[in-house]
């Protein structure tokens, strides 16, 4: 389906990323937004809300972010499309309604520009400490989907990528930016509204007596209906069957059903290659890979080209999805290649993925960064000279001291002698 | 006092009340944060979702929202601990949504426990002064006040019809037993019922802030505030439409 040109504010724009969010979510059939202002994500309501009325569509600011994720939520089984914006602890008091969303198999898409953590951390400035917490945030076995991108234009983009998605897959989708590239301004070009392939809700079309709400299609992914329509829903959180009714073990009344819960999970590990976005360069025949995501790519390309210069041969794997995590490519990579350099801006999250998946073939290094900043790409091509160099085969995640770790390492240490 | 005695009071005059007021059941969305009998939603008509606990009212705003022509009736028990936010800044807004919220006094389904509006039920009573719902909600914005027990089905369901009718934030706060675990049917139909029986006042229209429950005094039940106010989907279309003048149309 083509996206509606009222909602599509077609032109080339100078705007920042949070902006260019916004108006992508407009451009995907956004209708409806529940939010709660919090730094550095602001912006994305603020552009939303500005531009709203005039398609159609509602911003509420409600009274946290509990009310604003059950209110997404909520406007989500009404029918509309809907999402929530936020950051840091607005994030972490989301995650009970997460794992309420991926149970009732929610289409919503949520924007988490991430900030310097924990806690109040460095509101101001990026950070990308919040990838574990996308995955596993809340409590109890459900997937999610989690799109890093890593410019303005890409925000847009990836913003109605990341609608199409929710409704394709009816689970939580997240947009797990950082401030650094929802402050970015860029220039941004909004195509024609001809040009935006949209995906529609799927709804249920068959007769009405015999609807089922979780009855799964081929594709895992069940059909759904809106609150209002006659259908008698029974939606609910607890384990249920596919009528929705609640059950108090995995063994459904129903017969060849499959577990319900494990379906939940199976809907995207199953369906992995369809959602998985990769952005490949140079690692054919490549000595050192660097896998990267969201802004710390947009740093690593740098880094790559002051090693290139030194004559190292290195590729660059680029995460677009984070979640679901590309097992398969990267243990395809680890038996042709010395070593993985994972940089990103915290002390080791996704380089744990990363060697999980090597299956100990090839050394996995980390360039920490504390946040508040993003890497200094001295740090990352020194780290890839130093992958590139080193013979023997070490277990578990190298740490590569950076210089400025070095500095408050050592300076920190002298001190307490 | 009942004519069947099995037979839940609270869901029977929600069915009383939706008949009377003459809306559609299939218009009607329930988000609760306690589940249903699935039978019950079945026999009622209605759509039924069973959300996060005390997020029912954030969860009917959404509900609300995304389809204004949607009545949502949200049942809440833990109204005032972990969903009083939500229920104070709906009243502000004035959201189109009925709260009816079931005061048990308890905890009921984990044994007990003492809770944000109880006079007294735990293993050595309460000290904590309890909430006074229909004062609250009045004070916060709502437009529609009211006060049952299980006792009073048929005055709960004019008062469930009355509130369904109106466009705004209605609250009724009904006085219930919670059976599970913590006492018998045997023992609610003998005791509690008629405690109910002898320990209640109708008092219509009588000032809420007269009306918060003691173990001392008699429980004040009836219908206290009834008044009109702008929907918060009314003020959204008047001020866009005054700032945005034709470029607006009304959300509906």
């Amino acid at each position: 389906m083509k996206a509606n040109p009222r909602d599509v504010k077609t032109g080339v724009y100078y705007i920042d990323g949070d902006v260019a969010s916004g108006y992508g979510a407009l451009a995907a059939g956004c209708k409806f937004i529940g939010g709660y202002p919090i730094t550095p994500s602001t912006e994305a309501a603020e552009a939303f809300a500005r531009i709203a009325p005039s398609a159609g569509a509602m911003f509420i600011q409600m009274e946290d972010e509990l009310g604003s994720i059950a209110s997404v939520l909520g406007a989500s089984w009404a029918g509309v499309k809907s999402m929530t914006i936020t950051s840091g602890p607005g994030y972490s008091l989301m995650m009970e309604a997460i794992g309420f969303g991926a149970m009732l198999e929610t289409p919503f898409v949520l924007l988490n520009i991430q900030r310097g953590g924990p806690s109040t951390g460095v509101p101001t400035k990026t950070g990308q400490a919040d990838i574990m917490q996308s995955r596993w945030g809340s409590h109890g076995d459900y997937e999610i989907i989690a799109i890093s991108p890593d410019s303005p234009q890409e925000m847009f983009d990836y913003t109605i990528k990341a609608f199409n998605l929710a409704e394709k897959y009816r689970c939580p989708v997240m947009i797990m930016s950082d401030e650094c590239v929802g402050h970015m301004t860029e220039k941004v070009v909004i195509p024609k509204a001809e040009e935006i392939e949209i995906e529609p809700r799927r709804f249920y079309k068959g007769p009405k007596d015999e609807y089922l709400p979780f009855k799964p299609d081929k594709d895992l992914v069940p059909r759904m209906v809106k609150a209002g329509d006659g259908y008698k829903l029974y939606i609910t959180g607890l384990v249920h069957d596919e009528r929705g009714y609640p059950i108090t073990n995995q063994k459904s009344k129903i017969k060849n059903q499959k577990l319900p819960t494990r379906r939940l999970v199976d809907k995207i590990r199953l369906n992995k290659d369809k959602i998985i976005e990769l952005k490949e360069e140079g690692t054919k025949d490549a000595e050192v890979v660097v896998v990267s995501y969201g802004i710390s790519s947009r740093v690593a390309v740098r880094g790559i080209e002051m090693a290139r210069e030194k004559g190292i041969k290195v590729g660059s794997l680029r995460l677009v999805t984070v979640w679901p995590f590309p097992d398969e490519k990267i243990a395809e990579l680890s038996s042709a290649i010395k070593a993985f350099v994972v940089p990103e801006i915290n002390y080791g999250q996704i380089v744990f993925e990363v060697e999980r998946c090597s299956h100990g073939e090839a050394n996995v290094i980390l360039v920490p960064h504390g946040g508040a900043g993003v890497h200094n790409p001295d740090d990352i091509s020194n780290a890839i000279e130093y992958a590139a160099k080193e013979k023997k085969r070490i277990e578990g995640v190298i740490e590569y001291k950076t210089r400025l770790e070095k500095l408050v390492f050592e300076e920190g240490y002298k001190l307490r002698e | 006092m009942i004519e069947n005695k099995r037979s839940n009071p609270i869901i029977t005059a929600v069915a009383k009340g939706i008949k009377k007021s003459g809306i559609k059941p299939l218009k009607i969305s329930i988000p609760s944060d306690i589940p249903f009998e699935p039978e019950v939603v079945n026999h009622l008509g209605v759509d039924f979702f069973h959300t996060m606990r005390g997020r029912p009212i954030a969860f009917g705003t959404g509900l609300k929202l995304g389809n204004p022509k949607l009545k949502v009736v949200s049942f809440i028990g833990d109204l005032m601990t972990l969903g009083g936010n939500h229920f104070v800044h709906a009243g502000r807004r004035n959201m189109e949504l009925l709260v009816i919220c079931v005061n048990n006094f308890v905890y009921g389904k984990i044994g007990g426990r003492t809770h944000g509006f109880a006079p007294t039920f735990s293993p050595y009573s309460t000290f904590e002064e309890p909430f006074n719902v229909p004062h609250l909600a009045n004070s916060c914005g709502a437009i529609y006040t009211a006060r049952w027990t299980a006792l009073h089905t048929d005055e709960l369901a004019n008062s469930i019809a009355e509130a369904l009718g109106k466009q705004g934030f209605s609250v009724i706060e009904v006085l219930s037993p919670g059976p599970n675990y913590y006492t018998s049917i045997k023992e609610i139909e003998s005791n509690l019922m008629n405690f109910y029986y002898e320990n209640s006042v109708i008092k219509n229209h009588e000032d809420p802030r007269n009306v918060g429950i003691t173990p001392e005094e008699k429980i004040v039940v009836g219908k206290f505030t009834d008044k009109e106010r702008p929907t918060f989907i009314d003020s959204y279309n008047a001020q866009l439409g005054k700032v945005l003048g034709d470029k607006f149309k009304p959300y509906k």
